[in-house]
């Protein structure tokens, strides 16, 4: 085997094993730490498809900054009993199950359906090139400029509604 | 491509391993001889008051929030810096802009910083 | 080699444990990380698409869903403590005044 092959079995078998214990596990902090490791694999394969850009984006955004706020909520809203949460709801849990399984059959029928994933392979001068950040700084302040300019406007309205709705008193 | 993070890896690696090894060896290899007084959390002296798991303050909420917010900022500034010179003068790919390209991050900036401004007015960086 | 079947199953894999997530969980701040998993899912797929193709769109694209989760992140979890605050509780079933 190749070394990218071994990197990906590694990072695709921790993907799925921590996407499972967030899921599962009982103590919500437990799953906010499993997220984080989650996100670390995830940056490890934009790696592997050598988008090296967003993989760093990937740690410094969502591991670093996302679980951050997300376990300082965590703290924050300590419920008193964290054992109602665990009412066991057992026809959900089926029914959960069972959307789940059918959902993934019908995309990894979709999936396998189209020859599209068996033909392409990825050509590495040219994608190696495009996940630099230079390549995507020249595309995002050219062509891209627009969707740029409005990210500002949803990231001003995001700041003034988070104060205004965590705020206690609105004076 | 892969061969230029085998430093970071190794780095990585290294980094937790070391962490790994100096926290769990001195709960192994370490004398263990508990006692009532041990095991009980150290308030200064004082009979402890209540559990660990505080609540901690909304403060910390809104800290962690503007961090965000800045943090993106931050993200969406390093691709600019990074091709400014090329974009602004002109190269061999891409023709010279020239000042639209400056113009276009100080809009993105002013606009951002509008939210930093509301966050200050309203008392969000006040600490008391 | 790797093919790209092999991300998407990755990525559908991941989607389908974040929805059962959803489902399932009661505490509304884990179902909102649920949400978080099925974003990234989606993220790996276009990153996937973008590189097996040579296009960089697909990356850029997933550069500006980072930003409006991280946006959304910050709305929704305050939200989530404003909830906290009128009812004293994250649990999504005694959330339920909108219900009919």
């Amino acid at each position: 085997m190749e070394l990218a092959e071994i990197l990906f079995l590694a990072f695709a078998s921790i993907a799925v094993v921590t996407a499972i214990f967030t899921v599962i596990s009982r103590s919500p902090v437990i799953s906010a730490l499993f997220l984080v490791i989650n996100f670390g694999a995830l940056s490890g394969l934009y790696l592997l498809l050598s988008a090296q850009f967003l993989s760093v984006v990937q740690v410094i955004v969502y591991a670093g900054a996302i679980m951050v706020l997300f376990l300082f909520v965590l703290m924050l809203l300590r419920p008193e009993k964290e054992d109602k949460y665990f009412v066991v709801n057992r026809k959900m849990k089926i029914f959960a199950v069972i959307v789940g399984l059918f959902l993934f059959g019908q995309l990894a029928f979709a999936i396998f359906a189209s020859d599209i994933g068996q033909t392409v392979s990825i050509e590495s001068s040219r994608s190696e090139q495009i996940g630099k950040i230079a390549y995507i700084g020249e595309n995002l302040y050219t062509t891209y400029l627009f969707p740029f300019e409005a990210i500002a406007f949803v990231l001003l309205v995001a700041t003034i509604g988070a104060i205004v709705i965590s705020k206690k008193k609105l004076d | 491509m892969l061969e230029n993070y085998i430093p970071i890896f190794i780095v990585f690696t290294f980094a937790m391993v070391f962490a790994l090894l100096t926290v769990f060896s001195s709960e192994i290899i370490g004398p263990k001889r508990p006692s009532k007084e041990k095991l009980s959390p150290y308030e200064s002296g004082m009979k402890p008051i209540g559990t660990a798991e505080e609540r901690v303050s909304i403060k910390y909420y809104l800290v962690a929030m503007l961090f965000i917010i800045f943090d993106l900022e931050v993200i969406f500034i390093y691709p600019w810096a990074v091709k400014f010179k090329e974009l602004y003068h002109g190269s061999a790919v891409t023709p010279a802009i020239g000042l639209p390209v400056f113009v276009s991050m100080l809009i993105f900036l002013v606009v951002f910083e509008l939210g930093f401004l509301y966050a200050y007015k309203k008392g969000a960086f006040r600490w008391d | 080699m790797i093919q790209l079947d092999y991300f998407l199953l990755l990525s559908a894999f991941m989607f389908i444990v974040g929805t059962i997530g959803v489902l399932t969980r009661r505490n509304a701040i884990v179902v909102f990380m649920s949400i978080e998993l099925m974003l990234n899912s989606a993220n790996l797929t276009f990153v996937a698409y973008s590189s097996f193709f040579g296009d960089v769109v697909g990356q850029l694209f997933v550069f500006f869903v980072m930003a409006v989760a991280a946006a959304e992140v910050a709305v929704g979890l305050a939200i989530i403590i404003a909830i906290f605050r009128n009812k004293l509780t994250v649990n999504i079933d005694e959330i339920n005044i909108l219900k009919w």
